[in-house]
């Protein structure tokens, strides 16, 4: 097989050169010499057996030469220097000595400046090319061949700074002119959080996040990413990202999740009206529906209450899939966030012969909350204890501080669950065997559970046992530890009252 | 004291007859518009207490009439309280532009009449 010639280096350059320009000098100097010896000759100014004629032009002749020797190498020295940097620059080996473009001789001469002109060219041109090393060659070949795969790699130091990126990474530069990774993660869950968790607690960890946009939607050039992180601290380079380009599956996906909203909204609309004329007729009927009719009705709101809870979760996990999801977190309690799902949950275990415990201390520290999204947390919790618990069975919700976290447990004496079904519960569309057989769902539950819990910086964890139950936990940090954050990010919201997904104008602060 | 007024623009035959039966029933006084032209009409002609507006709406959408009533150099509405009220979230550029011209922004297939009720109220109904 033919081998692939190999391009010429910059450092190829001078050695032939300089060989070159010295046989040039010493050929035209023989040629001047033996002219002048013909001319002498001819002219019969000399002899040719004449002794002192040949040791005269030989001293001229070496004279001659040392002399332009030493002019040569006086002329060709800033050429030397500027091919010296740029073989540098370049990462190729080293083969001529590198002056420094701070030193004082080139600094009287003015050829500091071309010097320092051809570094900075470089840093700004050639950002991906600061590490050097003494086997460059090689090294140049493996740039070259990253820069031309579709996958993104990019190194770190231990500052978190860029020190390597190819060509497809999706890199930006700021106004301080400083590369930085452009991707969007979902709100704590990005590279920075977990970079801080390792720095903090581990000397080698990995994580893949996957589905990550560098661009908002309806951004031309979108792409989509799996994004493969290595820590290992100490080292260099100290992060290495590996960015696998997954746009052409992840942007079908993407009209999927736009049909998953649209349908969504679009069921909204029966909704509004089922709950609304419920709502209406249950006040109306009050005093006119017999026992049996009451719990009939009573079913009635369940079941659209928990069709309406199931919608949300659709349009959630579109949108935290999306990165869409938005949690607006604030100063809360468990027992507030609670309340505002607590007739629903009453109802729900009433109508599906539940009992429901409820034991949440008024003591507990606030915490940071989106109550709106974190109300649905405890919903889908509590929905998948009745789904998973017999009639009759005891649901108990209990809180307690632990620490900087307030943790909320959701208990169950229900049918349980193996080890091997518990580890992949948080995935999304994932139904147990047993549970697609016995139990309807959706599986995206407790997918969208976990991204709103983790979104506030939270964990939900489970235990659970085989025939006696299940037992999940969500561990919320309370308020104090990021109170200064979130003072400086929510200044903008003074005045504004939610109210679920909505909010209402507090005009008496207005007045007030 | 007489009775407070409420505009009520919305397309949904079911919605709208949902909202105007217990508003009614609450002891408000309610006009129903079911196209978005009718409904800046409406809104011109008499200053009411409460506008609840839908957003997707024939031939003008919600949005439009709202820019319309106060978007301008001058607030055509002064004495009204408008609520938004859609089963479309809003995105943050929407939200901002809303927060400056709405009084309340309602998803519809979480608020029940009852609740709605409850935000006028709160508004000063």
């Amino acid at each position: 097989m033919e081998l692939k010639k190999q391009p010429k280096l910059a450092s190829d350059f001078w050695p032939s050169f300089i060989k070159n320009a010295r046989l040039d000098l010493i050929l035209g100097q023989i040629l001047v010499f033996t002219i002048i010896i013909l001319i002498l000759i001819i002219t019969n100014i000399a002899t040719i057996d004449s002794i002192n004629l040949w040791l005269i032009l030989t001293t001229a002749f070496i004279a001659n030469i040392a002399i332009l020797l030493m002019f040569t190498n006086k002329i060709t020295k800033p050429t030397k220097k500027l091919l010296a940097a740029i073989i540098q620059i370049n990462g190729e080996t080293p083969i001529l000595p590198v002056s420094s473009p701070n030193s004082e001789d080139d600094d009287k001469t003015g050829f500091q400046d071309a010097l320092q002109t051809i570094y900075k060219l470089s840093s700004n041109q050639n950002p991906d090319k600061k590490a050097t090393s003494k086997n460059i060659t090689s090294n140049n070949l493996i740039s070259q061949a990253l820069d031309s795969t579709v996958c993104g790699f990019v190194a770190m130091d231990d500052k978190r700074q860029i020190i390597y990126a190819n060509k497809s990474a999706p890199i930006s530069i700021n106004t301080d002119n400083k590369e930085y990774l452009s991707l969007i993660f979902n709100e704590n869950d990005g590279i920075d959080e977990w970079l801080d968790k390792c720095s903090n607690n581990s000397v080698h960890n990995e994580k893949i996040w996957t589905r990550v946009p560098d661009k908002l939607p309806n951004n031309e050039g979108r792409r989509f990413f799996d994004c493969i992180a290595n820590y290992q601290r100490g080292a260099i380079p100290e992060v290495v990202l590996s960015l696998i380009d997954r746009t052409s599956t992840y942007s079908i996906d993407e009209e999927n999740l736009d049909f998953m909203s649209f349908a969504a909204h679009e069921l909204r609309g029966p909704i509004t009206v089922i709950r609304g004329y419920l709502d209406v007729l249950n006040d109306e009927l009050v005093d006119v529906l017999k026992d049996d009719q009451s719990e009939l009705f009573s079913r009635l709101i369940v079941s659209a209450n928990r069709l309406s809870g199931y919608i949300n979760n659709i349009l959630n996990t579109s949108k935290y899939d999306r990165r869409h999801l938005k949690i607006q977190l604030r100063e809360d309690n468990v027992a507030r966030v609670y309340d505002t799902i607590s007739d629903d949950m009453r109802l729900r275990a009433k109508a599906q012969r539940r009992l429901l415990t409820v034991s949440i201390p008024e003591n507990l520290p606030t915490i940071a909350v989106d109550s709106t999204s974190m109300g649905e947390v405890f919903s889908n919790l509590i929905d998948n204890a009745v789904k998973y618990s017999n009639e009759g069975g005891a649901i108990n919700i209990t809180a307690r501080a632990n620490d900087s976290f307030v943790e909320v447990e959701f208990k169950d004496h229900g049918i349980g669950m193996s080890e091997n079904i518990i580890s992949n519960l948080f995935q999304k569309f994932y139904r147990s065997h047993r549970s697609r057989e016995t139990v309807a769902g959706t599986g995206i539950g407790l997918y969208i559970c976990k991204a709103i819990v983790e979104s506030h910086g939270g964990t939900i964890s489970i235990q659970s046992e085989e025939g006696k139950g299940s037992t999940f936990t969500v561990s919320i940090p309370i308020y104090a530890t990021i109170a200064e954050k979130l003072k400086a990010s929510n200044n903008s919201n003074v005045g504004i009252i939610s109210e679920g997904r909505g909010w209402i104008k507090n005009h008496s602060m207005y007045r007030g | 004291m007489a009775n407070k007024t409420i505009l009520c623009i919305e397309d949904d035959r079911f919605i709208g007859e949902m909202y105007v039966r217990s508003l009614k029933k609450a002891g408000y006084e309610v006009d129903w518009m079911v196209d978005g032209n009718d409904g800046l009409v409406a809104a011109r002609n008499k200053q009411y207490d409460f506008i609840l507006l839908d957003i997707m709406l024939p031939e003008r959408k919600g949005t439009e009439i709202l820019a319309s009533l106060r978007g301008g150099k001058q607030n055509l509405i002064p004495k009204s309280r408008v609520i938004v009220l859609t089963n479309f979230e809003q995105d943050e550029d929407s939200r901002a532009v809303m927060e400056h011209n709405a009084d309340a922004y309602l998803i519809k297939a979480e608020i029940t009449p009852k609740k709605l009720i409850s935000v006028i109220q709160q508004l000063g109904g």
